[in-house]
């Protein structure tokens, strides 16, 4: 009888107490009462452990997220930023390769994207999940756009095409989730100021271009871009450190 | 890490008798379960005590040393005796407002 009452126990609770419990329970004659309290005491112990593991498992779930979103990002912002410098500002190389990188690019900061919203939407799931949203509808326009221009579909000015659609999009979506990071203040608040910072300067400067007042918009839209870069290496670098110091190792 | 009592939900009356059990030395389960009864009259089951034992030692409120033949005995940490403390003042606190308002309103 008291053999079967402690098999009601999870088997990791039974190692840990089952021996003592046993002899507690050899103490004295077992009534009604006790048989009741046993097994009340076995489901509690079922659902605490069962409990127990699911929040484990989601803090593991939560640890990848970070792992993979701030690896991704440094990936992502150091891609771009060695396809600049060797081509001098995409103005040397093959049009077709240094579009192809920065598609890869890209990827990568929508892994990184997806990776640490999934990592902050635990204190303000509303504002990072919007913010993610529309930062990915942002850079998938701009994927579309640029892979149908690779492909010779684009049409002959590129700001007749989706690409602005899809830049200004992903730029609102940026600065979105650089509030969303700052406010959350687990990541870096430095690179979230800089992902709000970056794209909306280099916004600016696009727009000045785009009225042919080169001069004004393009050292704009450099510091944009070396803001928003800078913003997710940051933003990467501090997720690697956060992934370091929790004890927590991914499923 | 140091856990409230007052969240152990069911258990946590059986937390605050356990620890004020162990105010006086180190005690193994059946020791303490014959403490609380001679303290309160009332019986606490193997089960309950467990069940309480589990949480105050994963809050670091209790801890288990090494055991004797097989019972295991177990004592209260800084951390659980500062708990105990809080907990006892409050309650106090409690009863003694109780037995005020009683004797406002009493005939």
């Amino acid at each position: 009888m008291r053999s079967l009452l402690i098999r009601c126990y999870p088997a990791r609770w039974r190692a840990r107490y089952g021996e003592e419990f046993a002899a507690i329970l050899e103490e004295r004659p077992l009534g009604p009462f006790d048989v009741a309290d046993i097994l009340l005491g076995a489901l509690d112990a079922q659902l605490r452990l069962r409990g127990h593991s699911v929040d484990t498992q989601n803090a593991r779930s939560f640890t990848m997220s970070l792992r993979v979103g701030g690896v991704a990002a440094i990936i992502g912002a150091s891609l771009i930023i060695i396809v600049i410098a060797l081509t001098g500002g995409l103005t040397q190389g093959s049009h077709e390769v240094n579009a192809i990188a920065l598609l890869v690019a890209l990827a990568a900061l929508l892994v990184a994207l997806t990776g640490l919203s999934a990592f902050q939407a635990r204190s303000n799931p509303w504002l990072v999940w919007t913010a993610f949203a529309v930062t990915a509808v942002g850079t998938l326009t701009i994927f579309i756009a640029s892979v149908s221009d690779l492909a010779g579909a684009g049409p002959r000015d590129w700001r007749d095409g989706l690409l602005p659609i899809g830049a200004v999009t992903a730029v609102l979506g940026s600065v979105t989730f650089g509030i969303a990071t700052y406010r959350g203040s687990v990541l870096s608040r430095k690179g979230a100021l800089a992902l709000v910072i970056g794209p909306t300067v280099g916004l600016i400067g696009a727009i000045a271009v785009g009225q042919d007042l080169w001069e004004l918009g393009m050292p704009l839209v450099d510091v944009g871009i070396v803001s928003f870069l800078a913003g997710w290496f940051t933003l990467g670098v501090a997720a690697i450190r956060l992934d370091r110091t929790s004890g927590l190792k991914p499923a | 890490m140091e856990g409230k009592i007052p969240e152990f939900g069911r258990f946590a009356e059986p937390s605050l008798l356990i620890l004020v059990s162990l105010t006086d030395g180190p005690k193994h389960g059946y020791a303490i379960m014959q403490d609380v009864e001679g303290g309160t009259g009332r019986p606490m089951g193997a089960g309950t005590l467990y069940a309480a034992l589990a949480r105050l030692e994963e809050q670091g409120l209790i801890e288990p040393l090494p055991p004797i033949d097989r019972r295991r005995p177990y004592r209260l940490t800084a951390v659980g005796a500062s708990n105990l403390a809080e907990q006892l003042r409050g309650l106090s606190e409690f009863a003694q407002m109780g037995l005020r308002q009683l004797g406002k309103t009493s005939p």
